[in-house]
């Protein structure tokens, strides 16, 4: 029997894995990409707890707007990582410290 | 020569003291160039002319004449400088002048070949014009001004040969010592000038000699006063204890010597005596007749045991210098003048002779190379045959000292000795001590001045196997014409008549002095007689020790140890003031050394200390503490900059770590 608890476990873990993506990579596109497990982990969040919504579905819509929001914000990361690249030469975070001092 | 005769006696007494004067600066201008001393001779002549026929004459027995312009102010007391004559003060400069024209003429011929010569005159102007300024000063500064002139002319002269380290000591001796009467003598001034203000002879005592202002004076100061001027005379004319200057001035030349000894150094101190004596006490007299008691024996005593031609001649002065000094203490100053003049003469004569005898002695050890001290008595003998004019006027002076008749020292001492014993009379009792005791000192006088006739004189030559015919002569006629002229001046007709009778002399006649005592008329017949007696008694006794060979005393007997050695005076003062002044000035630069310097030295070594722990303190603390607080907030930056790293994920890390520890609070909470 899939519980709620199993729900949060897997978002947790995927949260974490994204979490641990944004801090780790060295790579700008791959922190996107944690950033969009950490979207999805929350996500799966509100599907998980629309359940209790019966009447409204508000996790499921809130849901698809995140979804939206979040493809937009992908597209907004990739266009930013692409003039930072423009910028930099380089997408690799560590080497971009412009925000020093 | 009408005209010039008419000159006002006050411009021509100052035209007497300013000739040796000018003499000395044309001297000192001239230098080297002015070795004759024809400059210092024509000024004394001159001086000598003037100070007779212009000064001496007019004002004799006339009316006193002052003469005094302002010389400066002190608050609201004017101080004046002028001339005063009156019979006192031009006798003295005609005495002054009269002594020292022989002196000049005798050095011409004494002097002669000395490297130094021509400091030698310059000097002896400087000395005339010092003294012949002294005897007419009007006021007491002035007269102190003149009076430390004279002491330094003094000191010049009698370091004369300033190459010899014994001149050198004497004259520093008598600097030193006539400083010590100096303080006196200024001390007497402010006393008087405090209580009197003014320091005016004219203004303090009047045409009529009497101490103006003392009438309204109680005693103690003016005893204080008297004191402190008589101290300033006991240096100046070497009375006991202060006497020990005189024998070793005897280092100058014998013509200085003898200016000394006769008129000019040693007189200046009776002078003093003599102008200021109304302002003597009873207290104060009596004093200086003690004084002058003791003076004339000591020095007596010491000049019979002394070798040194002259040694023997000072101490005579010292003596003689006593007899005055009880003069004026009996109150008589007349007869101290009149002594002091008769002195003059026959003192200046007997250092000539002195010296001419020198001269010879000196010539003879120098070409048969001996090593003798020319002025031992023990080294002469017989020179009477040699030396004729000498031994005349040597005798004649030697006479006129022990008192014979006939001669100015016979009139003089036993006006002294007279007027002693009335004194006496008239007090009674122990104050007959002192005549009694100046009648023994002339005594001793005639003989000791025997001695030394008899020494030099008589008897044989020492060293007559040496002597080569015609070595030993008199002196050239520029020595013997002053001494024939001084002699000439011993004898009686110089100041009385009268062979006996010192009342008859024009010079006691000047000065009207009353005494206080009543005169004794067998004294007057009896100590005359007594004393020309014991005279020849002495000489009678001299002859028979000293020509006829029959000496009774052993040569190292204690009595007469003590005469040579001048009663250990020169010993005792040493010890007490030279070797005290010594052990008191290491004793205060041990002091000095130590506890002074020492102070400041630990001070100092403690002010490093201080500053070096204070260095520490404020290097270690101070510092410390800036630099703790500097350096904890540079760690801390340190520590936190890496927060600030712009690294992204950084920044996302420390987020996540804050949010967890605010998750961590919420669950613990």
């Amino acid at each position: 029997m899939i519980t709620l608890t199993h729900f949060l476990l897997v978002s947790a873990c995927i949260f974490c894995i994204g979490l641990y993506a944004v801090l780790a990579k060295r790579n700008a596109i791959m922190i996107l990409v944690g950033i969009e497990l950490m979207i999805n982990a929350s996500i799966l969040n509100f599907v998980a707890f629309s359940r209790y919504d019966k009447t409204n579905y508000g996790g499921q819509i809130f849901a698809l707007f995140a979804i939206v929001l979040a493809a937009a914000a992908v597209a907004v990361g990739l266009a930013i990582i692409l003039n930072v690249y423009r910028q930099f030469k380089t997408i690799n975070p560590q080497n971009i410290h412009e925000l020093k001092d | 020569m009408n005209g010039l005769l008419n000159i006002s006696p006050v411009y021509a007494s100052i035209l007497v003291v300013m000739l040796p004067f000018f003499g000395f600066l044309m001297q000192a201008v001239l230098g080297k160039k002015s070795n004759s001393g024809n400059i210092g001779l024509a000024t004394i002549i001159l001086s000598v002319c003037v100070s007779f026929f212009a000064v001496f004459l007019p004002v004799w027995n006339g009316a006193p004449l002052t003469e005094r312009m302002h010389w400066f102010t002190v608050g609201g007391k004017p101080f004046y400088v002028g001339v005063m004559l009156n019979n006192l003060t031009v006798l003295m400069q005609l005495i002054v002048g009269i002594i020292a024209l022989p002196v000049h003429i005798y050095s011409r011929a004494y002097m002669r070949n000395d490297p130094g010569i021509h400091r030698y005159w310059m000097f002896l102007s400087f000395f005339c014009f010092a003294m012949l300024g002294l005897t007419i000063s009007t006021s007491l500064l002035q007269l102190y001004v003149f009076w430390e002139l004279v002491g330094f002319a003094s000191y010049l002269l009698i370091g004369f040969w300033f190459t010899k380290e014994s001149a050198v000591q004497a004259n520093k001796k008598a600097f030193i010592i006539n400083r010590i009467g100096d303080i006196g003598f200024l001390i007497g001034i402010a006393l008087v000038y405090t209580h009197c203000g003014t320091v005016d002879l004219g203004e303090l005592f009047g045409p009529q000699g009497v101490f103006l202002p003392a009438v309204n004076a109680d005693g103690s100061w003016l005893t204080l006063a008297g004191l402190a001027f008589f101290l300033g005379a006991m240096a100046k004319s070497a009375q006991f204890p202060l006497h020990v200057w005189l024998p070793d001035a005897m280092e100058g030349p014998t013509s200085v010597s003898s200016l000394i000894h006769a008129a000019t150094m040693v007189a200046a101190g009776v002078f003093l005596l003599c102008t200021i004596f109304p302002l003597f006490n009873e207290t104060v007299l009596l004093t200086i007749a003690i004084i002058g008691c003791i003076t004339a024996l000591s020095a007596a005593i010491f000049a019979l045991g002394q070798y040194d031609i002259k040694k023997i001649l000072a101490f005579s002065t010292i003596s003689q210098l006593g007899f005055m000094m009880v003069g004026v203490g009996i109150g008589s100053w007349d007869t101290a003048m009149f002594h002091l003049a008769t002195h003059a003469f026959f003192k200046c004569l007997l250092f000539l002779a002195a010296g001419a005898v020198i001269h010879e002695m000196a010539h003879f050890k120098a070409t048969h190379q001996l090593d003798i001290d020319p002025q031992d008595l023990r080294n002469m003998g017989g020179l009477r045959r040699y030396l004729p004019t000498t031994f005349v006027c040597m005798t004649i002076a030697s006479l006129a000292l022990a008192g014979f008749p006939l001669t100015t020292g016979y009139l003089s001492k036993d006006s002294i000795v007279v007027q002693a014993f009335e004194w006496g009379f008239h007090l009674g009792g122990i104050y007959l001590l002192i005549p009694t005791t100046l009648a023994a000192v002339s005594l001793l006088t005639a003989f000791y001045i025997g001695r030394l006739l008899f020494k030099t004189f008589f008897g044989k030559f020492k060293f007559a196997e040496k002597l080569q015919k015609g070595e030993l002569h008199d002196a050239p006629i520029a020595m013997t014409g002053p001494m024939i002229f001084l002699a000439a001046c011993c004898l009686f007709p110089t100041c009385s008549f009268h062979p006996f009778d010192y009342h008859q002399s024009w010079l006691l006649g000047g000065f009207h002095v009353k005494t206080a005592f009543a005169a004794v008329a067998e004294m007057h017949s009896a100590v005359p007689l007594v004393l020309t007696l014991g005279a020849l008694a002495a000489w009678g006794v001299g002859w028979r020790w000293y020509v006829a060979k029959r000496y009774p005393l052993s040569k190292n007997n204690r009595w007469v140890r003590f005469a040579t050695r001048q009663g250990y005076f020169n010993e005792f003062y040493q010890l007490l003031f030279v070797k005290g002044t010594e052990q008191l000035s290491r004793g205060v630069y041990a002091f000095d050394h130590y506890v002074v310097d020492g102070l400041t030295r630990t001070f100092s070594a403690a002010t490093r200390r201080l500053s070096v722990a204070a260095h520490w303190f404020d290097r270690h603390m101070v510092d410390g503490l800036v630099n703790l607080i500097a350096g904890t907030t540079y760690y801390v930056g340190h520590l936190v900059r890496h927060v600030q790293n712009g690294q992204l994920q950084s920044y996302l890390g420390f987020a996540l770590t804050v949010v967890v520890l605010g998750i961590l609070y919420l669950i613990i909470k």
